[in-house]
């Protein structure tokens, strides 16, 4: 009976300390910010994407690609994952047509972000290309029946006062805008990409935000990457600038217009 | 191991790390358009800035050796990007002289991406878009 006792004081103990520690790994809630009527934190604002990084040059970024340190081992077959580049500019350059960067790529351009919250949805709204995101937040399942996407759908639901994303159905494209290896390949995803975002405040000023990267065709197992977004009210009242590519775009393919 | 041989070997690896980081150049539109290997520095007048997307351009009318002027273009970054930056339109005003650094165009035309803009008085601004090569500057490599 002592012994029975004994291990049940002992298996309690340790059940407390095992909520002691999750309590400490988990994200400690922020106090003072946004909520939304129904008690969610609301992302509602202005923002922007980490255009410098420490240690890089004034006007550059080393935030606009995924740091291969946090890449898994390539599967075999995941060779796809490198593109070689044909020479012809509209296969290898897409962008420079005004084709999409698409998602992932597109968030990771230097720009500024407006996020519109409701109850509902949430609207990432980026200033790069104009690209739109519409979000559901009810935990909603995956539409089906779609051809794959550029931007893929999402769906997003909360586990606690973090906002988790999930995003499939994407068609294969530039993962992010970076020559990668001897300029002669640029970084694909498959059809098969599954991201996952989570976005929760860090502080009154700077949003966490972290996006999974989960390819089966290509990568031995999901890996992720950490960005900070940094809230920009001051912004507000200016918004967020047009961007047209179509506009003025003179040397498309490295084919320059006569002016 | 001795002093000598582990400051050459720290040497060797910044080396390597450098150069490696070189053959890695950004950018889908500046990669494609300019040629990295032909850096430019040109002294000219501002006859014209376009403040447009996808990039702004900006020309320059340019006296050549020979005594002829020539009308230069350069491309910079999304005029979003460089109002973010603190970099404005009336930054470029029509018949100022400036230095222009950047890279030729890959086509051989007149034109070059414009990604730092000298005054008269020694300050400059960054014209570049986010990814655009420095002149001078290592690419931001090794990712």
């Amino acid at each position: 009976m002592k012994r029975i006792l004994l291990a049940g004081v002992l298996l309690a103990a340790v059940c407390a300390g095992g909520l002691v520690v999750s309590a400490q790994n988990a994200a400690p809630a922020v106090q003072g910010i946004p909520r939304t009527a129904d008690g969610h934190p609301d992302f509602t604002g202005i923002y922007q994407w980490p255009t410098y990084l420490p240690g890089d040059e004034r006007g550059r970024s080393a935030a606009t690609t995924f740091d291969r340190k946090n890449f898994s081992p390539l599967k075999p077959g995941g060779e796809a994952f490198l593109e070689p580049r044909t020479g012809d500019a509209r296969h290898d350059e897409p962008r420079d047509f005004c084709m999409p960067a698409g998602f992932p790529g597109g968030i990771l351009e230097g720009n500024a972000m407006q996020f519109f919250q409701t109850k509902d949805h949430l609207v990432m709204v980026h200033e790069f290309q104009r690209m739109t995101r519409i979000i559901p937040l009810d935990g909603r399942p995956h539409r089906t029946g779609l051809e794959p996407m550029f931007y893929g759908d999402p769906v997003g639901h909360w586990e606690g006062d973090t906002l988790v994303v999930e995003t499939t159905n994407f068609t294969r494209w530039q993962l992010d805008d970076y020559f990668y290896t001897n300029q002669k390949e640029y970084r694909m995803h498959s059809d098969a990409l599954k991201t996952t975002e989570r976005i929760r405040w860090k502080s009154k000023t700077a949003m966490s935000y972290s996006l999974t990267i989960d390819d089966p065709k290509i990568f031995m197992r999901p890996w992720s990457q950490e960005f900070e977004i940094l809230a920009k009210p001051e912004w507000d009242k200016q918004g967020l600038f047009e961007y047209v590519c179509e506009e003025n775009n003179r040397c498309p393919g490295g084919k320059c217009e006569t002016k | 191991m001795s002093y000598r041989t582990l400051w050459s070997g720290l040497v060797a690896a910044a080396l390597l790390t450098f150069a490696g980081s070189t053959s890695l150049l950004a950018h889908h539109s500046f990669a494609a358009e300019f040629d990295e290997t032909k850096p430019v520095k040109m002294t000219g007048v501002i006859t014209k800035v376009e403040w447009k997307n996808p990039h702004i351009w900006f020309y320059l009318d340019i006296k050549g050796a020979d005594g002829r002027v020539e009308n230069w273009g350069f491309s910079g970054g999304a005029p979003g990007q460089l109002m973010r930056r603190g970099v404005m339109k009336d930054a470029l005003k029509l018949g100022a002289t400036v230095v222009v650094e950047g890279f030729r165009a890959k086509d051989g035309s007149n034109n070059a991406s414009g990604a730092r803009v000298t005054f008269p008085d020694g300050s400059n601004v960054l014209t570049a878009g986010t990814q655009d090569r420095l002149p001078g500057a290592p690419a931001g490599g090794g990712r």
